[in-house]
């Protein structure tokens, strides 16, 4: 555990061959991330974008082609590496014999930790995800976020150092969600790392500090969630000035969209969208809006897939 | 301790399922034949009556031999229908492991694959080896108390069946791995178990086949497969007769299990999930 970072893979590429034909099919190609210990990192991309295989790859659940996957310096093949990762899957399906309880025994004792902590941990933790009423209920009878709360106490019992979550929320109400973001939130401040796979744009982009895109298997944009969403601005619409101003103020924009005789300008700052209001005005065009704006990271994802697929 | 969580979890599993308590339940019914409806009045150290279902056999016939004919008969149980019932029972518990949304969960542990495959197959191994305990202890502490004849050898079934167990698990663990289906696993090692007596056959093969070739392709398929049928026949013989054929269908049945069981992991090491 001598690395300052939790997870750092290098080229980390998995080509999948398909057992007749031969085709290949690249499901993540080439990724190189860092993530540095205590942080709270978002994985974010559309279907199909590699990152369930990517997460399965730091698991060792999926064998890389190609590169390296490390965790806390430590090969992630190595069994010994997968100590201090807590793991809450996308899609669980956790065995419906179990109790509550009982279920939280078993994964804690594939964790080594010694049945007498173990006594003592169990409750606690049901405790933690509002189960304690339900430890020896058979998870069968249990509603999805239910089972989701579960999964997440399952993931903590033995203290990891870092938890990689695939839509940790998914299925949970927004109670329940406000109740998990505030169980990681007080993890975080233990120093856990926290990797999360979410579709969630809006809950990825209040709770993670950082984030990565993948798209079709490659890393589209990697950044710090405050930077990449501090894009504010203002939005000009107007009716179509003529080609050398569009061009003029297209320069000067950030970004220039044309549409049924208008044209939307985003211009950065204040100063921007009033020298450009005083040109457009000079050639008689009709203001149609001015907004201003802050930037998602919803729409940041977006530009990046969009920009990806338009290249 | 991670080990005998795997095997907890095994018993776990195997015990939800309707199955293994059919399985539980004809060894009770078994049990409980031999404890109510078989009487045995001995007189002086000799039998004097044996009723079944309240009828006394006719003449008085030698208590030892009716024991050992028992102890035979709950032997052949045991390696025909008892092994059908527990390979079919099993099979299903490598590809439950396998399911998506529950394999991702057990590798992200701090355990090796081969760790958990064999944690397994070792549970697996135990759930059926305690019912074989089971129903041979009790029936010979019942036919013991009844009759006075406490006779070990009966005691060997145990050891045989769980060993032959061993071995057609390995299949059905291998099966599992490659095909994830519970199905296929069940049908191609209920048919090694059916083609054991058949290639049992060998010296009459040897004259019936007519080229060297077929006899050698014959002999190698002998060699290769459990001996289901000769372990079973061993064991009768065992215990009716106190004979012993010899060690070959033990070491090469281990041999064919080590193997399989070997492939099973280097395919469960391989794979993606």
């Amino acid at each position: 555990m001598d690395s300052e970072y939790a997870i750092e893979t290098q080229d980390l590429t998995k080509i999948y061959r398909a057992p007749w034909t031969g085709r290949e099919v690249r499901a993540i190609d080439s990724i190189s991330l860092r993530v540095s210990r205590g942080t709270i990192f978002g994985l974010l991309g559309p279907n199909g974008a590699g990152k369930t295989t990517f997460v399965k790859t730091l698991l060792s659940a999926v064998r890389q082609t190609r590169g390296s996957a490390l965790i806390f310096g430590r090969n992630a093949s190595d069994p010994a590496a997968r100590r201090p990762i807590g793991y809450l899957p996308e899609n669980h399906r956790f065995p419906t014999y179990f109790t509550g309880a009982g279920m939280l025994d078993f994964y804690a004792s594939l964790s080594s930790v010694p049945a007498a902590e173990r006594k003592k941990l169990i409750p606690k933790h049901l405790e933690m995800v509002g189960l304690s009423q339900w430890g020896a209920m058979r998870i069968g009878k249990y509603s999805k976020g239910m089972l989701q709360r579960l999964g997440l106490a399952q993931a903590l019992i033995h203290s990891p150092s870092i938890l990689i979550l695939d839509e940790p929320t998914d299925g949970v109400d927004p109670v329940g969600r406000r109740e998990i973001r505030e169980i990681l939130t007080r993890f975080e401040s233990q120093g856990v790392t926290i990797f999360i796979n979410s579709h969630l744009l809006a809950e990825v982009e209040a709770f993670c500090r950082e984030i990565a895109i993948l798209h079709k298997g490659k890393v589209a944009l990697t950044g710090k969630t405050q930077e990449l969403t501090a894009g504010k601005g203002y939005r000009l619409t107007a009716t179509r000035p003529s080609d050398a101003l569009t061009s003029e103020l297209g320069a000067k924009a950030t970004s220039t969209v044309v549409r049924d005789g208008l044209v939307d300008f985003q211009f950065p700052s204040r100063d921007l969208v009033n020298s450009a209001l005083d040109l457009l005005r000079a050639q008689h065009c009709e203001i149609e809006s001015l907004v201003p704006t802050t930037s998602t990271l919803e729409e940041v994802f977006v530009r990046t897939v969009e920009a990806k697929v338009d290249k | 301790m991670v080990t005998l969580a795997l095997i907890r979890d095994t018993f776990r599993e195997a015990l939800a399922r309707k199955i293994f308590w059919v399985l539980f339940g004809l060894s009770t019914l078994m049990i409980l034949f031999f404890l109510f409806l078989l009487k045995i009045d001995i007189v002086a150290g000799a039998t004097a009556t044996v009723s079944l279902f309240g009828r006394q056999t006719r003449g008085n016939p030698d208590i030892a031999r009716v024991v050992r004919g028992v102890y035979g008969g709950i032997a052949t149980f045991l390696y025909t229908f008892g092994m059908f019932l527990a390979v079919f029972a099993s099979a299903g518990l490598v590809p439950s492991v396998l399911e998506p949304g529950r394999i991702e969960l057990l590798l992200s542990k701090p355990i090796s694959r081969t760790h958990l495959l064999l944690g397994r197959y070792a549970g697996n191994v135990l759930v059926i080896s305690l019912n074989s305990i089971y129903l041979v202890l009790g029936v010979w502490i019942i036919l013991g108390v009844k009759t006075g004849i406490w006779s070990p050898v009966f005691l060997i079934a145990i050891a045989t069946t769980t060993f032959i167990f061993a071995v057609l698990l390995a299949v059905v663990v291998l099966v599992g791995v490659v095909l994830e289906s519970a199905a296929a696993a069940t049908m191609i090692t209920v048919a090694l178990m059916i083609i054991s007596p058949i290639l049992a056959q060998t010296s009459m093969m040897m004259r019936l086949l007519s080229s060297e070739w077929s006899r050698n392709v014959w002999r190698t398929l002998y060699y290769v497969f459990p001996k289901v049928y000769e372990l079973g026949h061993m064991t009768l013989d065992a215990i009716q007769n106190d004979t012993f054929a010899g060690y070959t269908p033990i070491w090469t049945s281990a041999g064919f299990g080590i193997a399989v069981l070997g492939a099973a992991l280097l395919v469960f090491q391989r794979r993606d999930f």
